[in-house]
């Protein structure tokens, strides 16, 4: 009861100090935590449950926080498993575990980001081991954006949040994080860019000064967990038909620098990028510049089928392409790429009707039906297909129905109607305030990257730590956990 | 903001409402690990055991938010997150799954035919008659701009109306269009679709490209 007691009396202490200067604050949360991990190493925290009743897991954070690390130590010791059945949903621990996370003091939470961090990852860990990697998705996610609204600085938990979102099919989850841009690695120390204070606790104007290597709110990373984390989010992107950004996320990868060999995860992201790329535009996309030709050459000799797919889409054969994704059926599977090229067939048809604006400027829709849709397709089929297509944007054409129910339905792509011009016009001007937006982010994390590297040597041994990483990719074994996470196949998407 | 705890009265209470289809999604999405927690048979500790009916009504309730928030794609995964006895017995989720393929595969007058002739709980019917309204609404908008010409039978297929009283020039479907600003020529019996623009919510600053262009000038100085 005396460790209990002065628990009680640091976090009094605690809720004082927040008070005072941010260097008066920081001084009593590094005590407070050095005393509680003292306490913990001791192994003098009871595991009784009855204590977290005298701690509020968000003014209390610390205190809760290796209250619940004691608690789950005890039934870690006991089971000697790392997730111990004590700690699965819907347990007394977990709904401790889960209230904490909701309700955490984010600037508390960065003098212990380790404790904090390994509280995360059993959360998704728990989850998972109940076959339930949902009830881990928004806590996870929520916790991210608690701990760090920019989520700018790339750390182990983006990339369990992908993961979860995958497992968990929950996909829309995972975008608040998605959406935002990894501007930065964690480094070695803090640059704090604060006009009047460095302390962590201080209001920072990037989450960089506080989510360092040291801090712990990481865990180690290496060139291949943010390969899969672009790799993952890719993926995210692709079920949630968001093809342009689940390109952006696989070209990133694709375009990782690369001395020697490229790793499995760079050949799976191309081969994903070449599949949206015809998804999203119908054709085999030019290859980003930055990679270089001989690294083209590789991905192209170790993605055949795919390659080959591309271009019998191009040459506009569409029995040839049924051929090519029967033929190659097994391969599909294998790398867990069926449910994209199951789409291929509708894109071909959608990307056919598409391409008639190249060379006519109005046309019947039987013409179209002969020219773009399978032999069985009607007439009415054909253009309900086309009407679809407009209706979502993906084609600027009108139509035109005829008085006489048996004249087939005309469709004009020359007419550019003041509306749809007004409506272009408006879709421009929103995508340039989100372009806007965009540039806004990354122009702040420019300064701070440039301000990183004025500031010491460190730059120096970041490069010699890409070069190290480099030399790992050489003997990358593969993609190890990414069994399973698969985006299954479009059963819905045939029209007919 | 704590949420009141799952349960049929809540969930009731949310459809019958008129939040925005957003902040609807949002409160739901909220509601998800609730659910999982009850489908896995234990309960949480407010709801107590497993409840077909609250789970029922959750995944229906929160499918139709996904629709009404126009997320598809999500829709479907949700579908596929549904318990999996639960979504092949229980008929409201598979009336979902029907209207989902329906929607899929844009089949317009199966939607409506989905909506409004399927059983659905009592609880539910506001959200799907909300749905129902939402949906013909979007496609009014959506054909307004699609067709230049249109038959009377055509757009009433895509509304949910009579195509063949439409057919036969029915005053009262024909009112409906010409009510939204489109032309009915009598003498060739086509509509002539006036095109609904929406605007935009949040209209961009005039200033826009200029700041950004001056942002850009700034790096490179």
């Amino acid at each position: 009861m005396d460790i209990v007691e002065g628990l009680l009396t640091k976090s009094a202490q605690l809720r004082e100090a927040a008070r005072l200067s941010d260097e008066g604050y920081d001084r009593q949360i590094r005590a407070n935590v050095t005393s509680l991990r003292h306490v913990m190493s001791r192994g003098s925290l009871s595991s009784n449950d009855s204590l977290f009743d005298h701690f509020d897991p968000g003014a209390d954070s610390l205190a809760y926080l290796f209250l619940l690390h004691a608690q789950i130590h005890a039934l870690q010791e006991a089971s000697c498993e790392t997730v111990p059945a004590g700690l699965l949903p819907p347990g007394r621990l977990w709904s401790r575990m889960v209230s904490y996370l909701k309700a955490f003091d984010p600037v508390q939470v960065r003098y212990a980001g380790q404790e904090w961090r390994q509280l995360v990852e059993l959360v998704g860990q728990a989850a998972q081991m109940a076959s339930k990697p949902i009830l881990a998705v928004r806590l996870v996610r929520d916790a991210m954006l608690r701990l760090d609204p920019s989520c700018a600085v790339f750390t182990s938990t983006h990339l369990l949040l992908v993961q979860l979102c995958l497992r968990a099919r929950a996909y829309a989850y995972a975008l608040p994080v998605l959406n935002k841009f990894v501007c930065h690695f964690p480094t070695s120390t803090s640059h704090a860019t604060s006009r009047s204070s460095v302390v962590p606790c201080a209001t920072h104007d990037s989450s960089l000064s506080f989510i360092t290597e040291a801090s712990g709110l990481s865990s180690n990373l290496t060139y291949k967990d943010y390969l899969r984390y672009f790799l993952y989010g890719g993926m995210v992107y692709s079920a949630l038909k968001k093809w342009c950004k689940a390109a952006h996320f696989f070209g990133v990868v694709i375009s990782m620098p690369a001395t020697g060999s490229i790793s499995m995860i760079m050949v799976e992201a191309y081969k994903k990028w070449v599949l949206v790329g015809l998804l999203d535009k119908g054709k085999l996309c030019s290859h980003p510049s930055m990679i270089a030709s001989n690294v083209v050459k590789i991905y192209q000799s170790l993605a055949k089928p795919y390659v080959n797919l591309a271009q019998t889409f191009e040459r506009g054969d569409r029995k040839a392409l049924e051929a090519e994704i029967d033929a190659a059926r097994d391969i599909w599977c294998a790398d867990n790429n069926m449910g994209l090229v199951s789409q291929v067939m509708n894109a071909y048809s959608k990307h056919t009707i598409i391409g008639v604006k190249k060379t006519f400027a109005a046309l019947t829709v039987t013409a179209i039906a002969e020219q773009a849709s399978p032999a069985h397709t009607s007439d009415e089929a054909t253009e309900s297909i086309i009407a679809s297509l407009i209706m979502s944007g993906a084609m600027e054409a009108t139509l035109v129905q005829l008085p006489n129910r048996n004249s087939s339905t005309m469709l004009r792509f020359l007419a550019t109607p003041s509306f749809r011009q007004l409506s272009r016009e408006s879709r421009v001007q929103t995508r340039l305030m989100q372009e806007r937006h965009s540039l806004e982010a990354l122009v702040d994390s420019l300064d701070e990257s440039n301000r990183h590297m004025g500031l010491s040597d460190e730059f120096v041994d970041s490069i010699q730590k890409g070069q190290a990483w480099a030399r790992m990719s050489d003997v990358n074994p593969g993609m190890g956990e990414d069994a399973g996470l698969e985006i299954d196949e479009d059963l819905m998407g045939e029209v007919s | 903001m704590e949420l009141p705890p799952l349960s049929v009265e809540q969930l009731s209470k949310l459809a019958a409402s008129n939040v925005p289809p957003l902040q609807l999604y949002e409160i739901l999405s909220q509601y998800e690990t609730d659910a999982c927690l009850i489908s896995a048979g234990t309960g949480s500790l407010e709801t107590g055991d497993g409840d077909p009916q609250v789970l029922s009504l959750f995944y229906s309730s929160f499918f139709f938010a996904h629709l009404l928030a126009k997320q598809l794609p999500e829709a479907r995964a949700l579908t596929q997150r549904m318990p999996e006895t639960l979504r092949r017995q229980d008929p409201s989720l598979q009336n979902c799954l029907t209207l989902l393929r329906a929607l899929w595969q844009t089949q317009h007058a199966q939607v409506y035919q989905i909506l409004r002739r399927l059983p659905w709980p009592e609880n539910l019917q506001p959200l799907v008659q909300r749905y129902e309204s939402f949906f013909q609404d979007d496609t009014l908008i959506a054909i307004s701009t699609s067709y230049e010409a249109i038959r009377p039978a055509t757009a009433a297929n895509y509304l949910g109306l009579d195509p063949q009283a439409a057919e036969q020039g029915d005053p009262a479907i024909i009112e409906k269009f010409t009510s939204c600003g489109w032309t009915w020529d009598a003498a060739t019996q086509l509509l002539h679709p006036s095109p609904i623009t929406i605007p935009p919510t949040d209209k961009p600053s005039s200033n826009g490209i200029r700041e950004t262009m001056a942002m850009l000038g700034n790096r490179g100085s």
